[in-house]
């Protein structure tokens, strides 16, 4: 949003510098406004981002995941109605039926995108704040985040959502589909979990852990 | 302006912190035979991923020759009232068109078709341009890796939709599905490519690049 800033305040000591993940082009950055996001000058990825309030914006869009990450697991969410037959169908029933058909692997990587990994990550992320906010950082807490970091991309509730609007529609003209509540509450988890991302800003998160650090020395 | 390797400094992969780099090999640093770790998050670090290319090359060609199967295999067989009929990925798209349900047949054609071809492409595209040390557009090309690694997961929703038709599809006779191996030949090549984009390491396009042109 603001490029010309990185220019103008090249020489500020106050400022922070990065290398850019994505070239390694060395740049500081000058203290960005809230709601300010730092650019690489040379490839344009993100370096940096300043948002108000993001810790507990982001806590409260985790603690509001993790509730709905329960809901969403508890009841169906959809119901197929055929021949006064009824079959329903949970996360967790998906990885079992697979399983039961002797697809063990094809089960596993259901199990694991779908329930394993996004339980952890909202569990872990809600702990890691709490520990931040609470101010009762520990030795566990960098390990913790860091397996977080690497384990997120293989959390894929949103591609689940996709992949049940296009179950709904393939269905619609075979049988008689019931919405479950766990279904509002699936579409709700994944506009938490969204806004999670968008609040979480990690490079406070490695802030407060390098202050424990050298407190701890 | 210089890049942190040439400013004999090393950037943490996860948390950013800068540290000084001893002596650089090209991939780990190490300090004597010790790996050296980040002082903050405890990662070890790297000043450019280590085995980029050859791992990004044994993935990705893993990814084309499962590729093959992923296609020709049937993803599932649908069986209704005893009459059995499999689906390949291609076959499945083309049935969804024949009943008139284009958008959904151009949803999955993009994310089962489209992506993966596109994202194996780009991957191999991307490293005969790091071994020809092409300057040509880095920028670019840095972009179209970030396309790559952001859209290649959303290939999963047809292995996603499989499986939920198979938990739900369960009339006895009348009417079940199964998954057959062609899904996870599918969902193998997913992975793999994911992995593929996550081993390449796109600071190496910027390697070649003097960094007073800019
Ligand atoms: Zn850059
Ligand atoms: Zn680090």
């Amino acid at each position: 949003m603001n490029r010309n800033r990185l220019h103008h305040n090249q020489k500020n000591k106050s400022s922070n510098v990065r290398a850019c993940p994505d070239c390694d082009l060395l740049q500081s950055i000058p203290l960005l406004l809230p709601n300010e996001f730092a650019y690489c000058l040379r490839c344009n990825a993100t370096l940096l981002k300043n948002q108000k309030n993001s810790l507990n914006r982001s806590l409260s869009f985790a603690v509001t995941g993790l509730i709905l990450f329960f809901i969403a697991n508890l009841f169906p969410l959809i119901t197929l109605k055929a021949l006064s037959l009824t079959q329903n169908g949970t996360v967790l029933s998906t990885a079992w039926v697979l399983f039961e058909m002797d697809r063990p692997l094809l089960s596993l990587v259901m199990l694991f995108t779908t329930f394993i990994f996004p339980a952890l990550t909202l569990l872990g992320t809600v702990y890691v704040l709490l520990q931040i906010k609470t101010n009762r950082i520990n030795d566990y807490t960098a390990p913790l985040f860091r397996f977080l970091h690497h384990t997120h991309i293989w959390g894929m509730l949103e591609i689940l959502m996709l992949a049940i609007l296009v179950t709904v529609v393939k269905l619609g003209d075979l049988a008689e589909v019931i919405f479950g509540v766990s279904l509002y509450a699936f579409c709700l988890l994944i506009l938490a979990m969204t806004l999670l991302d968008y609040y979480l800003n990690p490079h406070d998160i490695w802030n407060s852990i390098r202050q424990y650090n050298r407190e701890s020395k | 302006m210089k890049t942190a390797r040439e400013s004999k400094l090393i950037s943490c992969h996860l948390c950013h912190t800068l540290s000084r780099l001893p002596q650089d090999t090209g991939y780990t640093v190490t300090k004597g035979d010790k790996k050296i770790k980040c002082s903050c998050c405890q990662s070890i670090l790297h000043s450019r991923y280590p085995d980029s290319i050859s791992r990004t090359w044994a993935l990705l060609i893993a990814a084309f020759i499962l590729y093959i199967p992923a296609n020709t295999l049937p993803i599932m067989s649908v069986n209704y009232w005893g009459e059995i009929q499999s689906d390949t990925i291609l076959s499945g798209v083309m049935h969804l068109l024949h009943e008139g349900m284009w958008p959904l047949a151009l949803l999955i054609f993009i994310a089962s078709i489209f992506i993966p071809i596109f994202k194996l492409a780009t991957l191999f595209l991307l490293l005969i341009s790091i071994q020809l040390k092409l300057v040509y557009r880095p920028k670019d090309r840095t972009t179209l890796y970030r396309i790559t690694e952001f859209i290649g997961r959303w290939s999963m929703v047809d292995v996603f939709v499989i499986a939920l038709l198979v938990a739900l599809v369960q009339f006895g006779s009348t009417a079940s599905i199964r998954p057959e191996l062609g899904a996870l030949s599918f969902a193998s090549v997913v992975i793999l490519t994911m992995f593929a984009a996550h081993t390449f390491d796109p600071r190496l396009i910027w390697d070649v690049i003097n960094t007073n042109e800019k």
